[in-house]
C-alpha cells in the first residue's frame, strides 16, 4: 500500500493503554484520511447523544492522505469530535507543521478516548507513543507551554499541538493550536482537549513521505512545479503579497464586511484596518506551512513588540474589527494575540462579544451584568476585557464562554435574534447577502456556519476569468451571478462542496487546488495518483468527497437535526442598513427552494434532509443506513 | 488619475505595485486604460470611482479621479 503509513494511534486516557492499528487497502480506498476517516472513526465508535465533555467523547486527530507530501498547501490534519459548541458532529482543520511531522512519525491520525485522572500530555517519537505529566503545563499560556515540553524533551524541533487555558476551562468555542501559529480555531474541539485533561499532543518525525509514494518523484517533480507556479498565478500570488487581510477592502467595497454584528456591510472605520495600514503598523515579515511555497502568514508587532503567536487573519480582523465597530488595528492585533495565547476561536469569539455588544445597545444586558464594562459597539479596550474574561471563564465572561446561542437563551427577550450563528456555531466573516451559497453553505454544514464548504460565489460570475475556468474541468459550466439562487446555482454548490469535502479528506489547504487557488484539478489528481499508484478520475475524487460529507450529515441525523436546522440567522433574511446593498435581505423563498434542489442533488430527501438508502448505497455507505434513527431511515 | 488595485489585480499593474499614478488629458474609457495596462477586463470585479461603485465597461475617467478596482475574492 502506497500513500499512507496506514497506522492509527490508539490512547486510552482512562487505562494509559496505547496501541497501533494497521488499516488494510480496502479501507483506505473509501476512506483516505482526514474527514473521511475522522468521520468514519466517530460514527463507528462514538455512542449517539454522548455529553461532549464526557470521557466517552472521542477526539480524532487524522491526517489527510498527501499531508506531508513535498507539495505546496498538502499540510492539513483534520480534529474531529462531538462539538460542545454545536452538539453535532465537530470538525476543524488547521496546516502548519503538525500534521506533516505525525505522518514522519508513523501515524495517519491518533484516537483518543476517557479522560486522564490528572493533566497530561502525548509524546511520540518515530512510531513510540507516551503519556506524560503536564500538571506543570496547566493554566499556562500556549507559547510558554511550547517552550516547556521542547525544554523538558531536549529537542526544538518537536512540533506541539495544544488547546490552551480556555480549553482548560471548556470553553466552548476553544480552539487548538500548532507551532502557536496555526488554528484547528472551530467547534471548541480544545474544549474536548480540556475535559480529557490532555494539554498537549508533542510529535517528532523523521520519515520522509516521499518513501511511501509510489511515484516519489513524479511527486518531487509536481512540487518544485507548483513551487514555481505560485509566483506566476495571480490568485496565489496575492495570498503571498498581503494574505488574507488583503480581502477587508474588495469586502468593503462591495458592501459585504459584517460591520457591527452583520447590522451593516460597510465600516466607516475600513482605511484604518485594511491591507495598507496592516503592512505599515503590523507586518514584518511572511511565514509558510511545511513545503509551502504560497507563504501566505503573517509575522507581526503587537504594540511594537514581536509576537510570538503570528498576525491576525482576515477573519480574525473582521470579528474583532468591524463586526465590534472597531477600527483600532493594535486592538485587534492584541485580541488576536489574546485568542492564541489563551487558545480561543477568533471568528466565534469575536462574533460573539458583537453579539453582546448589540444586546448591551440594546438594553437586554445593563452594566451591572457586564461587571460595569461598558460594552458598545467601538470600545476596544471592553472588547480585550471581556475576551480575556470569557477565556478564564470570569465575571461576565463565563456566559459569553457559552457560545452566542446558549448565552442568548440566558439573556431571553430579543437576544436569540442578536445571536449571529447556525446550529450554535457563529458565522465566519463573510456575508452571505452577497453571496448566496456561501449563505447555503452556513445553513448546511454540518459543523454550524463554515465559510469554507465551497468556493465563494463571486469566483463563477464571471465565464471568462481564470477561477470560473479552472472550476470547468470539475463540471461548472455556466456562469451564475453572487446574488442567485437556481437550480444552476445549487449544482454548483453540490460539485463544490464534493471537491472541497475531498481536500479536507486528503490534506490540501483552501488556498492549494483550483477554484480558489492556483493547482489545477489534474495536479491535484495526479498528487494523488502519484502517491498512491491509483487511477483516480475526477468523478472518483468527488465521491470521496460525497462519502465523507454524507457521513457526517448521518452522525448529525443521529443527533436528532434535520432540515429544520439547515437555515440561517433571522437577519440574513433581512436588509443590510448600509453600503452598497443597503436594503438587501437573501430571500426567504428562494432559499428554501434552494435548498429543496440541493437536497434532491445530494439524494437526500427534500422533506428531512436524510440521505437515501439508494445513495448511501452508491456512495459505498450502506452500512451507515443502518445508523440513522429508525424514523428517517425509511 | 491615480488607480489602486486591490485582490489579485496588483499582479497586473507595473512591477505589480499596489497603485500607480497616470495623467489622462482627456477623458478616458476605464476599459481602454485596462487594455493599456494589460489587466484582464474579466478579472475585474468591482470598480469604485472616487468612492462610488461603477461600471467597468461605461466608466470615464478624469484626471484627478481616485479608481480602486478589485477582483473577486475568496474567504479562508
Amino acid at each position: 500500500m502506497y500513500g499512507t503509513t496506514a497506522k492509527i494511534l490508539r490512547v486510552n486516557l482512562n487505562t494509559g493503554a496505547i496501541e497501533i492499528e494497521t488499516l488494510s487497502e480496502d479501507f483506505y480506498r473509501l476512506y483516505p484520511g482526514g474527514k473521511a476517516l475522522a468521520g468514519y472513526i466517530l460514527l463507528n465508535e462514538l455512542p449517539p447523544h454522548t455529553d461532549p465533555f464526557s470521557p466517552d467523547n472521542v477526539i480524532v486527530f487524522a491526517n489527510g492522505l498527501l499531508t506531508g507530501a513535498p507539495v505546496s498547501t498538502a499540510t492539513r490534519y483534520v480534529v474531529s469530535a462531538r462539538s460542545p459548541l454545536t452538539g453535532g458532529y465537530g470538525e476543524s482543520e488547521a496546516g502548519g507543521f503538525w500534521g506533516p511531522e505525525l505522518k514522519m512519525a508513523g501515524f495517519e491520525a491518533i484516537v483518543i478516548k476517557g479522560r486522564a485522572s490528572t493533566p497530561v500530555y502525548l509524546w511520540i517519537k518515530n512510531g513510540v507513543a507516551e503519556i506524560r505529566p503536564a500538571e506543570h503545563l496547566w493554566g499556562r499560556m500556549t507559547a510558554e507551554v511550547q517552550e516547556t515540553i521542547r525544554a523538558e524533551l531536549n529537542d526544538d524541533k518537536i512540533r506541539v499541538l495544544q488547546n490552551g487555558i480556555a480549553g482548560e476551562n471548556l470553553v466552548r468555542f476553544a480552539g487548538i493550536t500548532n507551532d502557536l501559529r496555526h488554528f484547528n480555531g472551530r467547534n471548541g474541539l480544545g474544549a474536548v482537549m480540556g475535559s480529557k485533561n490532555l494539554r498537549a499532543i508533542a510529535v517528532r518525525g523523521t520519515q520522509k513521505y516521499q518513501t511511501l509514494a509510489q511515484e516519489p518523484e513524479t511527486l518531487m517533480e509536481l512540487g518544485r512545479k507548483l513551487a514555481k507556479a505560485v509566483r506566476e498565478n495571480p490568485l496565489s500570488w496575492d495570498l503571498q503579497q498581503r494574505g488574507t487581510p488583503g480581502l477587508v477592502e474588495p469586502l468593503n467595497t462591495g458592501g459585504i464586511l459584517p460591520t457591527r454584528n452583520f447590522r451593516q456591510g460597510a465600516f466607516e472605520g475600513v482605511d484604518d484596518i485594511k491591507w495598507e495600514a496592516y503592512e505599515k503598523e503590523l507586518l514584518t515579515a511572511r511565514r509558510s506551512c511545511y513545503a509551502c511555497a504560497v507563504r501566505c502568514k503573517r509575522e507581526v508587532n503587537v504594540n511594537g513588540q514581536p509576537s510570538p503567536y503570528g498576525g491576525p487573519e482576515y477573519e480574525t480582523v473582521g470579528a474583532f474589527g468591524p463586526n465590534c465597530g472597531v477600527s483600532d488595528l493594535q486592538a485587534i492585533a492584541k485580541a488576536n494575540e489574546l485568542c492564541n495565547a489563551y487558545m480561543l476561536d477568533s471568528i466565534s469569539a469575536g462574533a460573539t462579544i458583537a453579539f453582546a455588544m448589540e444586546c448591551f445597545e440594546h438594553g437586554l444586558i445593563g452594566l451591572d451584568d457586564t461587571g460595569g464594562l461598558d460594552l458598545r459597539f467601538g470600545n476596544a479596550e471592553a472588547m480585550l476585557t471581556i475576551l480575556e474574561q470569557i477565556a478564564r471563564r470570569e465575571g461576565f465572561g463565563n456566559l459569553l464562554a457559552e457560545g452566542s446561542l446558549r448565552a442568548a437563551e440566558k439573556i431571553g427577550s430579543d437576544a436569540k435574534f442578536f445571536a449571529i450563528q447556525v446550529k450554535g456555531q457563529e458565522l465566519a466573516m463573510h456575508e452571505p447577502r452577497g453571496k448566496y451559497n456561501v449563505g447555503m453553505g452556513y445553513a448546511i454544514s454540518e459543523i454550524g456556519a463554515d465559510h469554507l464548504v465551497v468556493a465563494h460565489d463571486p469566483a463563477f460570475a464571471n465565464p471568462d476569468s481564470i477561477q470560473f475556468k479552472s472550476a470547468v474541468p470539475l463540471g461548472i459550466t455556466v456562469a451564475q451571478p453572487p446574488r442567485l439562487l437556481n437550480a444552476e446555482k445549487m449544482k454548483h454548490f453540490y460539485i463544490l462542496e464534493k471537491w472541497g469535502s475531498l481536500e479536507k479528506v486528503i490534506g490540501y489547504c483552501f488556498f492549494g487546488p483550483a477554484p480558489r487557488s492556483f493547482i489545477p484539478v489534474e495536479d491535484i489528481l495526479t498528487s494523488v495518483n502519484a502517491a498512491t499508484g491509483w487511477n483516480l478520475s475526477v468523478d472518483d475524487a468527488l465521491q470521496i468527497g460525497e462519502r465523507a460529507t454524507n457521513m457526517a450529515r448521518i452522525f448529525n441525523l443521529r443527533e436528532g437535526f434535520s432540515r429544520k436546522d439547515d437555515t440561517l440567522p433571522e437577519r440574513i433574511f433581512q436588509g443590510l442598513e448600509n453600503g452598497p446593498l443597503q436594503g438587501l435581505g437573501l430571500p426567504r423563498e428562494d432559499f428554501e427552494q434552494a435548498l429543496t434542489i440541493l437536497y434532491e442533488l445530494k439524494g437526500w430527501s427534500p422533506e428531512t434532509g436524510v440521505p437515501t438508502r439508494e445513495r448511501l448505497e452508491a456512495l459505498s455507505l450502506g452500512w451507515a443506513a443502518e445508523m440513522m434513527p429508525a424514523e428517517t431511515s425509511k | 488619475m491615480r488607480l489602486y488595485a486591490g485582490g489579485y489585480l496588483a499582479f497586473y499593474l507595473p512591477q505589480q505595485k499596489n497603485s500607480i499614478e497616470m495623467r489622462l488629458n482627456a477623458p478616458t474609457l476605464l476599459k481602454d486604460i485596462l487594455v493599456n495596462l494589460q489587466i484582464p477586463i474579466e478579472e475585474v470585479h468591482l470598480v469604485a470611482l472616487n468612492g462610488e461603485q461603477a461600471d467597468v465597461e461605461t466608466a470615464i475617467l478624469h484626471d484627478t479621479d481616485v479608481l480602486r478596482i478589485f477582483s473577486s475574492v475568496n474567504g479562508g
